[in-house]
């Protein structure tokens, strides 16, 4: 039976009233069709392709264009971005609120994404910060999470963390070439700073939707720290503790709250740890295998048992 | 021919829409828990998370579990034996994944897709050894070649069809690819190969859909009409498919040189309009991914322009191309929003689905930190290693100007 057939039983039976019937079909026929995905998809690929040529067109002509020119152009629009922000932005909450507009979270986007080109011709240029550019990444982060809070906006956000990554040294394109102790204590302290004022600013009822953002991140560098340890080759010990440790809360947490990612962080990271330190000694191929597929039954088994008793999709 | 009953899969199609309906406050908790009652089926799912990790933990198994018979059993196998052996084994793993199935009910559970994509890869592989033996590893040319990614295209499409996997469909499309590429050398002949297959799987796929408009599986054909479109593009659109090409996008254009001029232009003229053509078609049926599609051709036409052309780019196209995005977006919501309750011609710009939320809430996360990468400056000389300068956090500022 199809759900228009479905629909038109209700109605009869009395479950759902006339109008409620005329929406629902309406809704599954496509009626209204909502482009609302489509439009904000191509917002922010407009943005991006827009801020990408900015900063190439400036990096390539900046010595043609001149120094003012160049400022000029980039203050307008920074402060045009904010201007249309603060002047259109709704009084500030500490819940969830939306936006006053379909560009509204783009122009707030748009503006943090000019600021740091502006901020970066400006280090060039100038040496404002003397090369500073912890400082420059520090102060960025401090202004989006300021401007994330402010507008609401994750995008905003996730630049924030990612400055803040960036302040603590922490890359992506540059990790795999800075698998050692320092880089991982950073990287570590990094997770236990964004996971803990994650969850301070939720309990304080601030923006409490975005401690899902916090928290993946915090959980994701977290764990491949202390994977990058478990891979050591000695003193792994107390990595895969540490390990163990954060894949039990991980998967607490995650079937508590019905939080499935974190249960497939728990046994994916978890998996990868502990293999890695059973498998390294091993020589003999057919022991290999044999691990692999003993422990894959074992883990399959695990998580189809999770998947009947909690993760089962509506 | 289908797995699964289509009563049960009407019914889960019916319920992921209450369940949207319901988040939505279209309808009140009691009118929903009783709708649902009525809604259940006994397929077993789970969440897209736990899906990935069992489909991951099921290669694990299989590709441990056939290493694990070669090393024990055939230590130094002949080639064509062990070619044989995994067509002894994609057979049982397609039969494991219909007994998840029949058996166990499972239902986009990770388990029976890893055994259906593992069956398809082992049955190409060990088609290529049994027939080809020592040569199934050389570039050697057999007239039974083309065997091999055409066995890959039918066991895809099957697939497909008994288990309702998209990725099946796109797979068959890529052994497309591969089976062309065995009948003929001539690069625009395999161009116009590929270009001829999509276009007739598309007129299948229009034909048949029709029928199939409001029910469950309108997703599914609406998926594979929009990868047939794409790849039908991909095809024809020299600048992107011809992979020695993409690296001179930015240097000298050479690419005419290596089809006759007039394929060239003629394929010039079909990146142009095949986009409206997509975007018309996917707007008449209210077709999402069809829709999705013709705006992605639409901007890789504008983009790869400049090199079909031979022309030279420069570095403020990309503010140009986000400039038009951009004023497009708000063109059309404006034009929407003057309708009557802001619906025009049946479409509005306002959020009807809190799936749309979802998505948009998880992509701002993922893409707030990834999409500064490409305009992301590279860590400034004498600046300390492990504080400055990232390349991909530090919210987007460059450093080379």
């Amino acid at each position: 039976m199809t759900i228009l057939a479905r629909l038109e039983q209700w109605k009869e039976h009395g479950v759902i009233s006339p109008e409620q019937h005329a929406l629902l079909a309406g809704f599954s026929r496509g009626e209204p069709f909502s482009v609302f995905l489509e439009l904000n998809v191509l917002l922010y690929a407009g943005v991006l392709a827009f801020v990408a040529g900015l900063g190439w067109t400036i990096s390539t002509w900046s010595q043609q264009l001149g120094d003012i020119l160049v400022l000029t152009i980039l203050s307008a629009l920074l402060a045009a971005c904010f201007w249309y922000c603060f002047s259109r932005a709704p009084a500030w909450s500490p819940a969830e609120t939306p936006s006053p507009s379909l560009v509204f979270d783009f122009v707030v986007y748009l503006g943090s994404l000019v600021w740091t080109v502006e901020l970066a011709y400006l280090e060039n240029r100038f040496h404002a910060l003397s090369g500073e550019w912890d400082l420059y990444l520090l102060a960025t982060a401090g202004l989006f999470f300021f401007l994330a809070y402010r507008f609401d906006n994750r995008l905003v956000l996730s630049l924030a963390l990612s400055s803040l990554a960036g302040w603590f040294g922490l890359t992506i394109s540059h990790w795999p070439s800075h698998q050692d102790a320092e880089y991982r204590q950073y990287a570590i302290l990094y997770s236990l700073i964004v996971g803990v004022a994650g969850a301070v600013l939720q309990r304080r009822g601030l923006k409490p939707h975005f401690f899902g953002t916090y928290l993946n991140i915090a959980a994701n560098v977290l764990f491949w720290a202390v994977l990058s340890g478990v891979f050591n080759r000695e003193g792994y010990a107390i990595w895969l503790l540490v390990l163990l440790a954060g894949c039990g809360a991980s998967l607490v947490w995650g079937i508590k709250r019905r939080q499935f990612p974190f249960v497939a962080y728990a046994a994916v990271y978890g998996y990868v740890g502990v293999s890695s330190i059973l498998v390294r000694e091993m020589n003999d191929e057919a022991a290999i295998l044999s691990y692999f597929l003993v422990t894959g039954v074992a883990m399959l088994v695990m998580l189809v048992v999770i998947a009947r008793r909690f993760g089962r999709e509506a | 021919m289908r797995a699964y009953s289509a009563a049960s899969e009407e019914a889960l199609h019916a319920r992921g829409l209450l369940k949207d309906w319901a988040g939505e406050g279209f309808l009140t908790d009691a009118q929903y828990q009783r709708m649902e009652q009525e809604t259940v089926c006994d397929l077993r799912r789970t969440n897209i998370f736990l899906r990935i990790v069992l489909f991951l933990f099921t290669l694990i198994i299989v590709a441990a579990a056939v290493g694990l018979f070669f090393v024990a059993f055939l230590a130094h196998p002949d080639v064509r034996a062990a070619g044989v052996f995994l067509l002894i084994f994609a057979a049982i793993l397609y039969a494991g994944a219909e007994l998840a199935v029949s058996r166990a009910r499972l239902y986009r559970y990770g388990i029976e897709d890893a055994l259906t994509v593992c069956s398809v890869g082992f049955l190409c592989a060990g088609m290529q050894m049994a027939l080809f033996g020592d040569h199934a590893l050389s570039s050697q040319s057999d007239n039974m070649e083309f065997m091999v990614p055409a066995v890959g295209v039918i066991g895809s499409f099957w697939i497909w069809r008994r288990f309702g996997l998209p990725y099946a469909f796109l797979g068959a499309m890529l052994f497309v690819l591969w089976l062309t590429g065995c009948w003929t050398s001539s690069q625009s002949a395999q161009h116009v190969m590929v270009a001829a297959f999509y276009a007739s799987g598309l007129v299948a796929v229009a034909a048949t859909r029709s029928r199939y408009r409001f029910t469950y599986l309108n997703r599914e054909y609406s998926i594979a009409e929009a990868l047939l479109w794409l790849g039908l593009y991909l095809a024809i659109n020299l600048q992107i498919s011809s992979v020695n090409l993409v690296g001179q996008w930015w240097g000298e254009p050479a690419a005419a040189t290596e089809f006759s001029r007039p394929f060239y232009w003629a394929t010039w003229v079909l990146i142009w309009c095949l986009p409206p053509v997509v975007l018309a078609r996917g707007l008449r049926g209210k077709d999402r991914f069809v829709i999705a599609v013709g705006g992605v051709l639409a901007i890789l036409t504008l983009v790869t322009n400049k090199p079909y052309l031979g022309w030279q780019r420069h570095t403020w196209d990309p503010m140009i191309m986000g400039a038009l995005l951009t004023g497009a977006a708000l063109l059309i919501r404006r034009s929407l929003a003057r309708g009557p309750g802001a619906i025009r011609h049946g479409f509005t710009a306002q959020r009807l689905s809190g799936k749309d939320k979802a998505w948009m809430n998880a992509g701002a996360a993922a893409l707030g930190i990834l999409s500064p990468q490409p305009i992301m400056p590279s860590a400034q000389t004498g600046s300390p290693q492990h504080f400055g300068g990232g390349d991909s956090g530090g919210g987007g500022a460059t450093s080379d100007f």
